[in-house]
């Protein structure tokens, strides 16, 4: 809302402009602390432009009166609003036009007819004070039910009489399928949801919208009917944002306005009609709809104040207080006060809105910042801890943190779900402007991902495109199921990880993040058949148990699919299983004093053959003596070995907790793994 | 090979005494790094020292004495060659390596350790989160596809409020069911968050007060990206609930907040403001750099926030405040384009 100081200065018996003007910054500082922020002020002429954010709560701040009432309690400088009384003619009004109310939208609607003024230009004076406000100037009456917005902020809207069909106004619903011909000359189509002010034919305004270009004042106008009506905020708004017409009348009828008002504002408005495109009023105004609702009686108990503020105010101030702001006060004692708010203090209906008012104009300044706090306890929770030990894992590894939209075309929702079989939740709005350039044709963002890894691949293809080097990313981020069997959908969070390594790099990566969680448990590689990966570089892993995630390299298909230049491997791995076998505190074990012992094995198998088979006959039968097992490499030499054999070269490390290994305690161990791999895998053991 | 006169175990271990004894004059003796060289060699040099001339006699020893006479020459060796390293400490080290190796490039850059960094937006939550843990707040989570219930009737935003417009939020369906499409006249229709205020309610359904808990995490409003918006965004939401808080214990908890965010003491105001959800509401700004920084709404809990929990609002009160964590983070390294935080260009994100 931009605020006129000279205008303003109308309404604040005594204070002269020039006054005011020097207390500007003190003025703009009590506004912004008692809740109408001051955004900025600029020079128009030999005005001052002051623009303050109003709250959506307080629709009386959207007229120049309404600024003045809190700047005469906050500066003490009484308030002066005119009373207009202007002087009406013989004609009765309702000799010559009618309203009736045929819609839910229209809460009550009021008509004043001015019969013979000469349209022309405003005064000069008129014209400034809208400037100064950013409003053009049209004619003196369409000026005038701004300016009236603008003072008191309530809409009006002013109709060539003469182009009403039958004197009538009718407020009605829109018909299925209407047109409307708006003052913009544009044509609107309209539905059934909103709300028109029709004569006895056509509808000639959307109402608290737009009027419309057949009723519009002319040079021609003679005769000017004034709408001061009171819409349904919720219809207007609809309305507006559906036609994409926005304007300070819509703005207002929005947040709701004060229908107390309508008369003052349709007698205000007469009133500069007849003064300034001359006239005669015909006698009285038509009425129709429901009076203003009557406000509640409020108590504000005084103990209150300092409950809710924490601070003392004393009963008497904070009761002068709601009688400056225009509370009736219906009763006070010791104890209490109850008051009635003024028509335009809607939201004045509990007694907590009280200890705000009277907070906010004692002033929030005087809270105090160094109250005593109790000290209380705060646990940082598992999930965080995990989650911090992976991301560890992950730059420790050379990987940079990414973070990607929630939401994702439906190619990618679709190209990949390792989670759920359930279709992507689809959103009623898409997300705009989240894709680059490259990647806009690819279709509307509108799709809950169910995984992260396609977001990533295309973190990936910018970085690419960029010339960017090393490029590893992860992300930990929510995934979004459809679960048909709860209310809420199921929203786990997931690591994803995309990189140009290969697969066993970022299996082990994988492998290190559960060993740093949870050293014991062992990570478990089946095959996987995911269309995205390449079927012999990809693995669906599990651990005790549980299903953990999947990691494979982006099949070629894939690759070029998402437009990557070169291979990726990508993974994701359920953060949930990992918390579930996290341990956050590890026990000490005692580490034997002994020597280790090594052993190497060269082992020539069936291709068919894994390695984790090997490893698993290997730990049950090396018994506690075994320490580790670790894999060196595999080598392949048919002529030597035959085909579909491969040699798998391992060591393991032998140790005692008691003593010191002899050769023939390790010879026995060997002897038995060597047996039961023979026996289990047909393992010959080469050397 | 004719039988060398047999030796027994006790003259072998007192000729290796001898030995240590000599060794170690030796190389006490030596006053630079050449005489201990050559003390090195006399004792343990690899073809003609000493201690192999007695190794020969290990042949000589009897078999049931053998294991512990190689015990013995194996510890004499052990001792002489300590005693060799530590003179050779006294004596300040190898003096080959004063030479310089002309091949020698100290300038050359050492080994890459690649290390990854994390999202700003991340290193912001975990500092947000640290502070206010240590003010006593306890991190909560809740859902970011939430429903209408918990997104906006508890918060006491009336069906009349423009916050529920449908262009201002992401509704959720469900691909299969185009046909059940969901919409506001459903009766608690899905919707992507748009603030986490959520939590507060889901937290205190499930708890008694008092509370103290902080909830990070992404929100989402269809804002169209551009330079300084986002449709998805971060929000820190701190919430208090106990028998007796006030605007006062906000405005503290506000200023400690921002005394160790900023890194000092720094004055804070709160001024009016209008939330549904708090009664009284306001924005509270730090000053800073000559100027006052808005860094967030809180309010007092609004009582019918607290009634939709089944708390008795005669008996409990509390505060609420949230904040923009991308703000937070954009302002303290200046980062210019929000979308920058989204894009993922690993020079960007290197940067942190």
């Amino acid at each position: 809302m931009i605020v006129s100081l000279n205008w303003l200065c109308e309404y604040l018996d005594g204070a002269a402009h020039a006054a005011l003007a020097k207390r500007h910054d003190e003025l703009v500082d009590r506004l912004t602390m008692s809740g109408l922020n001051h955004e900025g002020t600029e020079p128009v002429g030999d005005d001052q432009a002051i623009d303050l954010e109003v709250t959506s709560n307080r629709a009386d701040c959207l007229g120049h009166i309404g600024v003045a009432r809190e700047v005469s309690v906050l500066l003490d400088i009484p308030l002066s609003v005119p009373d207009p009384q202007p002087v009406t003619g013989t004609e009765a009004i309702d000799k010559l036009c009618n309203v009736e109310i045929n819609s839910d939208k229209c809460f009550r609607y009021t008509a004043r007819l001015v019969k013979g003024v000469k349209i022309g230009p405003s005064p000069d004076w008129m014209v400034n004070r809208l400037a100064a406000l950013g409003i053009e100037s049209i004619n003196n009456v369409v000026d005038i039910t701004n300016y009236v917005m603008f003072e008191c902020g309530q809409p009006l809207h002013a109709y060539d009489f003469a182009k009403l069909d039958g004197g009538k106004i009718i407020v009605r619903n829109a018909n299925e399928k209407e047109e409307f011909l708006a003052i913009d000359h544009k044509t609107y189509p309209l539905d059934p949801a909103m709300c028109m002010i029709a004569d006895a034919k056509n509808a000639v305004a959307i109402g608290g919208v737009m009027g419309g270009a057949d009723s519009e004042i002319s040079d021609a106008t003679t005769d000017v009917l004034v709408e001061a009506a009171y819409f349904d905020q919720l219809s207007v708004r609809k309305t507006a944002r559906q036609l994409n017409l926005h304007s300070p009348s819509a703005f207002r009828f929005e947040r709701d306005v004060d229908s107390a008002q309508l008369d003052w504002a349709s007698r205000r408005c007469c009133e500069l009609i007849l003064e300034l495109a001359g006239g005669t009023l015909c006698e009285g105004m038509l009425d129709v709809g429901q009076p203003p609702a009557k406000l509640p009686d409020v108590t504000l108990r005084f103990a209150q104040l300092k409950r809710v503020l924490g601070i003392e105010i004393p009963a008497d101030v904070a009761t002068e207080i709601l009688s400056n702001l225009g509370l009736s006060i219906i009763s006070s004692d010791k104890e209490s006060v109850t008051a009635t708010a003024p028509s335009w203090r809607k939201d004045l209906t509990r007694e907590v809105d009280l200890v705000e008012e009277v907070g906010r104009i004692y002033g929030f300044d005087k809270v105090p910042d160094d109250a005593l706090v109790p000290m209380a306890a705060s646990m940082r929770p598992k999930t965080d801890r995990v989650v911090d030990k992976i991301r560890n894992v992950m730059t420790s590894a050379g990987f940079d943190e990414a973070m990607t939209a929630t939401m994702v075309p439906e190619k990618w929702a679709t190209a990949f779900s390792p989670w759920t079989d359930q279709q992507p939740i689809i959103s009623s709005q898409p997300m705009l402007g989240v894709l680059e350039k490259a990647s806009r044709n690819i279709g509307a963002v509108s799709m809950l991902r169910r995984s992260l890894v396609p977001s990533l691949i295309e973190a990936r293809r910018i970085n690419e495109f960029r010339g960017n080097d090393d490029i590893n990313l992860f992300e930990t981020a929510k995934v979004y199921l459809h679960n048909p069997k709860s209310h809420l959908p199921d929203q786990p969070t997931k690591l994803a990880i995309v990189s140009g390594m290969d697969f066993f790099a970022i299996k082990g990566i994988v492998e290190t993040i559960v060993a740093q969680l949870s050293p014991k448990s062992k990570v478990v590689a089946e095959p996987c058949s995911d269309p995205l990966f390449d079927p012999s570089q990809s693995a669906n892993l599990s651990v005790d148990g549980k299903r953990l995630g999947l990691v494979g390299k982006v099949s070629a298909s894939a690759q070029s699919d998402f437009r990557l230049r070169s291979p990726a491997t990508v993974a994701e791995i359920d953060i949930a299983v990992l918390e579930s076998l996290a341990v956050l505190i590890p026990i000490h074990e005692n580490q034997s004093q002994f020597q280790p012992m090594s052993r190497d094995f060269n082992f020539i198998v069936e291709n068919e053959i894994h390695w984790s088979d090997l490893e698993n006959t290997i730990l049950e039968n090396g018994g506690q003596l075994i320490e580790s097992i670790d894999y060196r490499e595999t080598f392949r030499d048919p002529k030597k070995d035959g085909e579909n054999k491969k040699r798998l070269l391992l060591s393991i490390v032998l140790r005692s907790a008691t003593a010191t290994l002899t050769g023939e305690e390790a010879e026995v161990v060997c002897k038995k793994i060597i047996g039961a791999c023979e026996k289990s895998h047909g393992a010959v053991l080469l050397g | 090979m004719s039988p060398a006169a047999a030796m027994s175990l006790e003259q072998f271990t007192n000729e290796l005494n001898e030995l240590v004894k000599a060794a170690n004059a030796s190389f006490a003796a030596a006053s630079n790094a050449e005489e201990l060289d050559a003390a090195r060699v006399e004792f343990l040099g690899a073809k003609n020292g000493r201690i192999k001339t007695v190794q020969k006699s290990l042949g000589s020893i009897s078999k049931e004495d053998k294991p512990a006479a190689g015990k013995a020459l194996n510890a004499t060796k052990k001792s002489i060659t300590d005693g060799f390293e530590a003179a050779k400490e006294r004596l300040g080290g190898d003096e080959t390596a004063d030479q310089v190796d002309p091949t020698f490039d100290p300038t050359l850059p050492g080994t890459k350790v690649s290390v990854g960094r994390l999202h700003p937006i991340t290193q912001t939550i975990n500092e947000l989160k640290d502070i206010m843990g240590r003010l006593g707040f306890t991190t909560a989570e809740g859902p970011e596809v939430e429903d209408d219930y918990h997104n906006f009737q508890a918060l006491n935003i009336p069906r009349s409020h423009p916050a529920r417009d449908p262009l201002d939020n992401f509704y959720l369906s469900v691909a299969q069911s185009q046909a059940q499409h969901v919409s506001l006249s459903d009766d608690n229709p899905l919707l992507l968050r748009t603030q986490t205020s959520t939590v507060q309610i889901r937290v205190m359904e499930n708890r008694k007060p008092p509370i103290r808990i902080v909830s990070l995490g992404r929100v989402y409003r269809p804002d169209t990206a551009d330079w300084s918006h986002y449709p998805m965004f971060h929000q820190m939401e701190g919430l208090m609930i106990d028998e007796n808080v006030t605007l006062a214990d906000l405005k503290t908890v506000l200023k400690l907040f921002a005394t160790s965010y900023l890194g000092g003491d720094v004055p804070i105001r709160i001024r009016p403001s209008f939330f549904p959800f708090t009664e009284p509401s306001v924005e509270a700004d730090y000053f800073w750099d000559g100027k006052w920084v808005e860094f967030g709404g809180a309010g007092i809990v609004d009582p019918n926030v607290l009634s939709a929990v089944g708390y008795d609002p005669e008996k409990v009160s509390g505060f609420a405040f949230g904040l923009g964590v991308e703000r937070l983070c954009m302002i303290r390294h200046q980062i210019t384009d929000i979308r920058y935080l989204f894009t993922n260009d690993v020079r960007f994100l290197r940067q942190f």
